[in-house]
């Protein structure tokens, strides 16, 4: 592995810890299994690409629109779940799919090439240093505010109270909080990290793509599952770190798969590389109680 | 003041499984009072503590509070005057969380919660000066997740939770029964002193005819869905387990069936 790889390795690890602490939101403080980000990620992309090619937006401000268009796009999933109870499962697959044409209309085509526009990249063009350099300790601190941010919000009230609509929601109801209204907020929020993701992701591979949402809960998911369970995640601030590590560390492993000549993987093998991760996580992870019965079966008949 | 007006509720309508959980219930329960609420399975005791916090669907009837109509109104905002303890003492705290930030979600309930700090130095030390009531040490360890608590240490927090702010109604709903007879009393005890103090309206569900009798100052039976005994002052004062069961019987002219009312 070249610097150069291992500096892009670190960007892309960076971009997808926004979208593991969007998961970390829904799945764990939430208790929401949110599979919008699959059409949100690739929405915040559109949606910046579009703004800085078609009408000539400054950089920052089309991906902050990106930012805020995700955030819509996940109200309306928890919108759906609450005000109609629909599964929420089954939401965010209804908005994922209708953003997949959503974003097409936005590109008007499947892709929206960022070719000699300006991008929040080019703002650290004067520090004399390449891009490959810059950009990675760019994202490293976007994605280290973020991570301030959110540490911050879910030590107010309402973060609180959010995190409380997520672990009980009998009790936080019990309490004066409307469940459903924090479940609209949270699931925005998450969103709005992720699509933040997608437009950055775009202004860094220099176009936005219909098909760069695909297989992107699995990542963020992946990334959770792994900091959570390597690193300790008793507190929230241990917790969100050890997602960012989780999604960088993740990254680390998928190009290392693929670069290894001896397993044969080429990079279309990378969606099954994922799969395979996540499952094997999840099967060391919540069934750990298990294996431990199937191999100590005989010695454990006493109680 | 809570006031129920021949309230009627009805679970799975127009189906095979059709319940009148409620036939016309009228209360009145005046501030200030602390009611026990006593009744076999079924009776109908724990919906219409439901319908006071609004988990159960009126058919018919109104709920005021305060002279306010609160029939339609959703759970978390009658929270703002309702505040509640439940059976299980996994429910009435978040045990993800830890003692103080419980507290700090039962400082919202009644105050306007916003993107400050949740918890500040000052809500810190009378947290941990509320806590040292109980005598279980819990002040020293506000920080602790209330999952590492025991069942009865919980049901303290709870009640404790429940009595924050300027409540109007304090519900409880058989909120000793999951506790060993040992902590049900202390439990039952601190219940006490905190209606007592905080001069609370209260509503306790119980399934024991003697804590009914011994706790608060009014007993009222519900039996299918219906009030069918209400005493209060010296007619209650002079009242033992055996005169209630007796009551019962003449009243409904048939054996009391459901054994759980004798025990305890």
């Amino acid at each position: 592995m070249s610097l150069y790889e291992l500096l892009g390795t670190l960007e892309t690890g960076f971009v997808f810890g926004l979208v593991a602490l969007g998961a970390y939101l829904t799945f764990r403080i939430l208790d929401f299994p949110d599979l919008t980000v699959e059409g949100s990620f690739p929405l915040g992309a559109a949606v910046c690409a579009a703004l800085i090619v078609t009408l000539g937006w400054n950089p920052w401000l089309a991906t902050a629109a990106g930012a805020v268009a995700g955030f819509v796009a996940g109200w309306a999933t928890a919108y759906l779940n609450v005000r109609f109870r629909i599964l929420h499962i089954l939401a965010g697959i209804l908005l994922a799919i209708s953003l997949y044409s959503i974003n097409l209309r936005i590109m008007s085509g499947p892709n929206k090439p960022l070719l000699g526009v300006d991008t929040v990249f080019d703002a650290f063009g004067g520090f004399g240093a390449p891009t490959y350099i810059v950009s990675p300790i760019f994202l490293g601190a976007v994605t280290l505010v973020v991570l301030t941010l959110v540490n911050l919000f879910l030590h107010t009230g309402w973060g609180m109270a959010m995190r409380a609509a997520g672990a009980n929601p009998a009790m936080a109801e019990a309490n004066g909080i409307n469940v459903g209204r924090m479940k609209l907020y949270g699931v925005g929020l998450a969103n709005a990290m992720t699509a933040l993701a997608g437009a950055l992701f775009a202004q860094i591979f220099g176009a936005a793509d219909a098909y760069m949402g695909i297989g992107v809960i699995i990542v963020g998911l992946a990334s959770v599952i792994v900091g959570t369970s390597l690193l300790p995640s008793r507190t929230i601030l241990q917790a969100t770190l050890a997602c960012i590590v989780g999604a960088v560390l993740y990254r680390f492993a998928v190009a290392l798969a693929l670069n290894a000549d001896f397993l044969g993987l080429r990079a279309s093998d990378v969606q099954l590389v994922t799969a395979c991760l996540v499952a094997l996580a999840l099967i060391g992870q919540y069934s750990g109680s298990s294996f431990k019965r199937f191999f100590k079966g005989a010695d454990k008949k006493d109680d | 003041m809570i006031e129920l007006r021949d309230i009627h509720v009805t679970f799975n309508k127009g189906t095979p499984l059709e319940t009148k959980a409620l036939r016309g219930i009228d209360l009145v329960v005046p501030e200030g009072q602390f009611l026990t609420v006593i009744g076999s399975n079924g009776a109908g005791k724990s919906t219409a503590l439901n319908v006071l916090a609004g988990l159960a669907p009126v058919e018919s009837g109104s709920v005021r509070l305060d002279g306010r109509d609160i029939t339609n109104w959703p759970v978390h905002r009658r929270a703002r005057m309702i505040s509640r303890v439940f059976q299980d003492p996994k429910m009435g705290t978040c045990e993800d969380l830890t003692i103080m930030e419980n507290f700090a979600l039962a400082h919202g309930r009644t105050a306007p919660r916003g993107f400050r700090f949740a918890i500040g130095n000052d809500m810190r030390d009378k947290t941990a000066e509320r806590v040292k009531v109980l005598g279980l040490g819990l002040e020293n360890r506000l920080d602790d997740k209330v999952g590492l608590l025991s069942g009865g240490q919980r049901q303290a927090v709870s009640l404790l939770m429940a009595a924050t702010g300027p409540s109007s109604v304090l519900l409880l709903d058989e909120h000793t029964a999951a506790l060993d007879p040992k902590t049900a009393d202390f439990v039952l005890d601190t219940t006490r002193t905190i209606v007592d103090r905080l001069r609370l309206t209260a509503v306790m569900v119980t399934h024991s005819m003697a804590q009914a009798l011994s706790t608060g100052e009014r007993t009222v039976m519900f039996h299918r869905g219906k009030i069918i005994f209400d005493a209060s002052g010296e007619e209650r004062a002079g009242m033992s387990v055996e005169d209630l069961l007796h009551l019962f019987k003449k009243t409904q002219g048939e054996e009391l069936s459901d054994d759980s009312l004798l025990l305890g």
